[in-house]
């Protein structure tokens, strides 16, 4: 590396000119083809299905033969479709219902294990994370054992005979409680995260002027966290409009889709694509992707 | 000075500071320690469940097994045929997808923190704008695609959705962002040429971004439901996740078999707690890059 710098300097002094014309090719080329298979594969995968998908939800189409256009028939049809309206009800609620538990829970727990007070973070930490790293399907088929109505190891337990899973209105409960629990782990380690930038200078000035721990979380911690807030709950509000694995598998039997009364939004595009009607299944997807950005 | 009366207060409010502490340590780790094992309270259940053969569950489904049996796992190998084949396209398809997806990610982040070319920042944010747009919007045209080619219910299928992860991209260009431009650019005079700056250099320095990233998308992957779901029906070729839901099918039993449904859990979960805990920190750490911007 020493040798290398001295080098560099003579040459720019003894011959300007000549350097400056010689720009390689590789030189400017080289981010070009870096970039290459990813914005391919990018655009070919994702770019191009999806405006695929948004003419095609204008369409009439069976995979094969010829597609008849049909104007706005399909969003029509699908917005006056009862189901439609259960589902998007559905996917509202799942969403509002999990949503400010879940980040209350995650939020007060990054701030415990935080503390002082808690000296073994590096074991409780994993510890708490551990349930975000499995399947939303093999944990929605555990919970199905554990909230079984005949067989369930919580009626077990209790003695009783609660259809958690059979009536939907305790079942789609469940579905929040699964969301909750699965959900925790991730937004703790990014609370966690969040926590550690906060300069720690601003909590012990606080401190110093006579706040209590309670004043010093309200008026200093929650306003700098403010930003990571904000990001939690968009991104979180996007991911809880695609909600398809938790419900389906919870109460339905056999790889089944769940009924309607508790599907989400997702089901619908299935459905349409089981049943061959393209157009409409593309219909769903965009219809989603507008509710997504109304609500963000 | 204090005199001794006064001394003698602030003592005693000390000492009850320190208790009122004490009091507080307890409490928070009481709390927290109730809470992980309500949590993981579930995958308990799963794993002793897993151990019960299938009939003794119907009686028994709450307590320690009466008899420890390893029947449900056979089962799993016995059922229907037998699960192993697709245990080993879950694992096919994760290892394939991630190893190109991070290859892929890795060049294009490299790329965007260490050159700077025209429309470089433009099209950052533009790639970023697009993780708002639900994936599922692909769907039903993919599905189209790739029925006319011949792939639904191939490796192909599974795989090559998964292959661009804008996430990614972001999460490996952040950490490159920190990397010291000087490390490229003497190995620069010293005539690397770009891929030897990548391959030799970059790679290596950004090996745990790579392997953060690289664990999050095996387990998105294997994790993953819908889009297997659409693109299989054949038993042969579908991950374990989209067959482990099957066998609670009414049609086949009158009762779903629990016991070997929890072994298939346990067997679908294990690789992945194990991966886990051998690499917690990178995970988590992954997550925190992905989120917190710079």
């Amino acid at each position: 590396m020493e040798t290398a710098k001295p080098v560099a300097t003579t040459q720019a002094v003894a011959v300007p000119a000549v350097r400056r014309r010689k720009i390689r090719w590789g030189d400017t080329l080289a981010p070009y083809l870096f970039i290459t298979p990813f914005l391919l594969s990018f655009i070919i995968l994702f770019i191009g299905p999806a405006a695929y998908s948004f003419i095609l939800s204008f369409y009439r189409y069976k995979g094969y033969g010829t597609a008849t256009f049909l104007g706005l028939d399909n969003y029509k049809t699908i917005l006056t479709y009862h189901v439609f309206w259960t589902e998007l009800r559905n996917t509202v609620f799942y969403w509002l219902a999990h949503v400010i538990v879940l980040m209350a829970a995650a939020f007060l727990m990054a701030v415990l294990v935080r503390s002082t007070l808690i000296s073994h973070k590096n074991v409780y930490k994993p510890l708490i994370f551990l349930p975000n790293i499995v399947a939303t399907v093999a944990i929605g088929l555990v919970f199905q054992s554990l909230f079984g109505t005949e067989y369930g190891v919580i009626n077990n337990l209790l003695g009783t005979k609660i259809p958690w899973l059979q009536d939907y209105g305790y079942a789609r409960w469940v579905v929040v409680f699964l969301l909750i629990w699965h959900g925790i782990g991730w937004w703790f380690v990014i609370y966690l995260a969040g926590l550690t930038t906060i300069n720690p200078e601003v909590e012990e000035a606080a401190t110093v002027d006579g706040a209590s721990g309670w004043q010093r979380l309200r008026y200093v911690t929650l306003p700098l966290m403010r930003n990571t807030f904000i990001f939690a709950f968009v991104i979180d509000a996007i991911s809880s409009f695609r909600i398809f694995n938790q419900p389906n598998v919870l109460v339905a039997r056999g790889g089944n889709l769940a009924n309607p009364e508790m599907a989400p939004v997702l089901n619908m595009l299935v459905t349409d694509l089981r049943a061959a009607r393209f157009g409409s299944s593309a219909a769903v997807g965009w219809i989603l992707f507008l509710l997504v950005l109304v609500v963000s | 000075m204090m005199s001794a009366q006064a001394s003698a207060i602030s003592q005693k409010s000390s000492q009850r500071y320190r208790t009122e502490r004490q009091i507080a340590v307890i409490a928070a780790n009481v709390f927290l320690i109730i809470y992980i094992i309500l949590a993981l309270y579930p995958l308990f259940m799963m794993f002793l469940n897993s151990f019960k053969s299938d009939s003794e569950i119907l009686s028994n489904p709450a307590y320690m097994p009466q008899k420890w049996t390893l029947e449900s796992y056979q089962a799993i190998f016995k059922y229907h045929g037998g699960l192993w084949r697709n245990f080993v396209n879950s694992a096919i398809v994760s290892t394939s997808s991630t190893v190109v997806a991070v290859f892929f990610a890795a060049m294009a982040a490299f790329a965007f923190a260490k050159y700077t070319f025209k429309g470089r920042d433009l099209l950052f944010a533009l790639l970023l704008a697009t993780m708002m747009v639900p994936g599922e919007i692909t769907v039903p045209t993919l599905y189209i695609i790739f029925s006319k080619l011949g792939w639904l219910n191939t490796y192909q299928g599974l795989i090559v959705p998964t292959l661009t992860s804008v996430f990614g991209l972001f999460m490996i260009r952040q950490y490159m962002l920190s990397v010291p431009t000087a490390l490229i650019e003497a190995a620069r005079i010293d005539g690397a040429s770009h891929w030897q700056l990548f391959w030799n250099i970059m790679v290596p320095t950004s090996s745990p971004v790579l392997g953060a990233f690289a664990i999050i998308h095996f387990l998105g992957v294997w994790n993953s439901y819908l889009w297997p779901l659409v693109v299989t029906n054949k038993r042969d070729i579908q991950p374990i996740m989209v067959v482990l839901p099957n066998m609670t099918d009414p049609i086949i039993g009158f009762l779903p078999v629990w016991g070997t449904i929890m072994a298939g859990c346990v067997l679908a979960t294990l690789p992945i707690i194990i991966v886990f805990i051998a690499f917690q920190d990178k995970f988590m750490s992954g997550v925190v890059v992905g989120a917190v911007k710079g």
